[in-house]
């Protein structure tokens, strides 16, 4: 399954906003995607809830995993935002 | 079904008065929210569950049906960086609801962009799911509505 690492760009990490929005779009994905910490257990990126469990703080790196490069764009976009600003 | 309670006394709004448009278009979830009174206050766990969040402005709690509940101590209240926030409970712990988690003043809370609305959202769970609550007072721990 390929991988891709995010650097999470909000200063606060996967906050509740940047996690929903990241949870909405990959709900509109045709595939599915899971976000981990480097070593960590994968969550569904579909969940708000789960997402908001990983990454503390900006500069978080967060593993990406999904079938679909779609969703490696889309998720790396989204968390590379400052959506906090 | 998860009985979700008020977890600090105010004003009951529907989710869509949030001034945060994440909020109010239900993209975290369904829910109400809160105008919470000024003056100390202890917030307390909407429902039992095991605390998979806690930052000093909000925190998410996991019940074992697969509920969880965010409770988000004003808007953009991040900013604030903890300053006028005291956290009571660690990550991780086991809570009963009413158990206290954070202890705030809304009053405290001024500044641009800044808002003490306190949303109760239902989260990964599709929009609509909470009705608009009938517009009224709550005290900590009053019913605000209940999800499956």
């Amino acid at each position: 399954m390929p991988t891709s690492t995010v650097i999470v760009g909000s200063a606060v990490g996967l906050h509740a906003r940047l996690a929903s929005i990241i949870a909405e779009a990959a709900g509109n994905l045709d595939a599915h995607a899971t976000l981990a910490l480097p070593g960590g257990e994968p969550v569904d990126a579909t969940s708000s809830l789960m997402i908001m469990t990983l990454g503390d703080g900006k500069g978080a790196a967060v593993e990406v995993a999904s079938e679909s490069a779609e969703a490696h764009d889309a998720i790396a976009a989204l968390g590379a935002q400052d959506l906090d600003a | 079904m998860t009985d979700v309670l008020a977890p600090c006394p105010g004003r009951l709004l529907p989710i869509t008065d949030t001034p945060d448009p994440v909020f109010a278009d239900e993209i975290v979830g369904p829910g109400v929210a809160i105008d919470p009174k000024p003056g100390e206050t202890t917030v307390v766990s909407p429902i039992a569950g095991r605390v998979v969040k806690v930052h000093p402005h909000a925190f998410v709690v996991l019940d074992t049906e697969g509920v969880g509940v965010l409770v988000h101590l004003g808007i953009n209240t991040v900013r604030l960086d903890g300053k006028g926030f005291e956290v009571l409970v660690e990550q991780g712990a086991t809570v009963a609801a009413g158990d206290p988690m954070v202890r705030w003043d809304p009053a405290t809370v001024v500044g641009d962009g800044l808002s003490t609305v306190v949303p109760i959202v239902a989260m990964d769970r599709p929009r609509g799911s909470v009705p608009a609550p009938d517009p009224g007072e709550v005290q900590t721990g009053d019913l605000l509505f209940s999800i499956s």
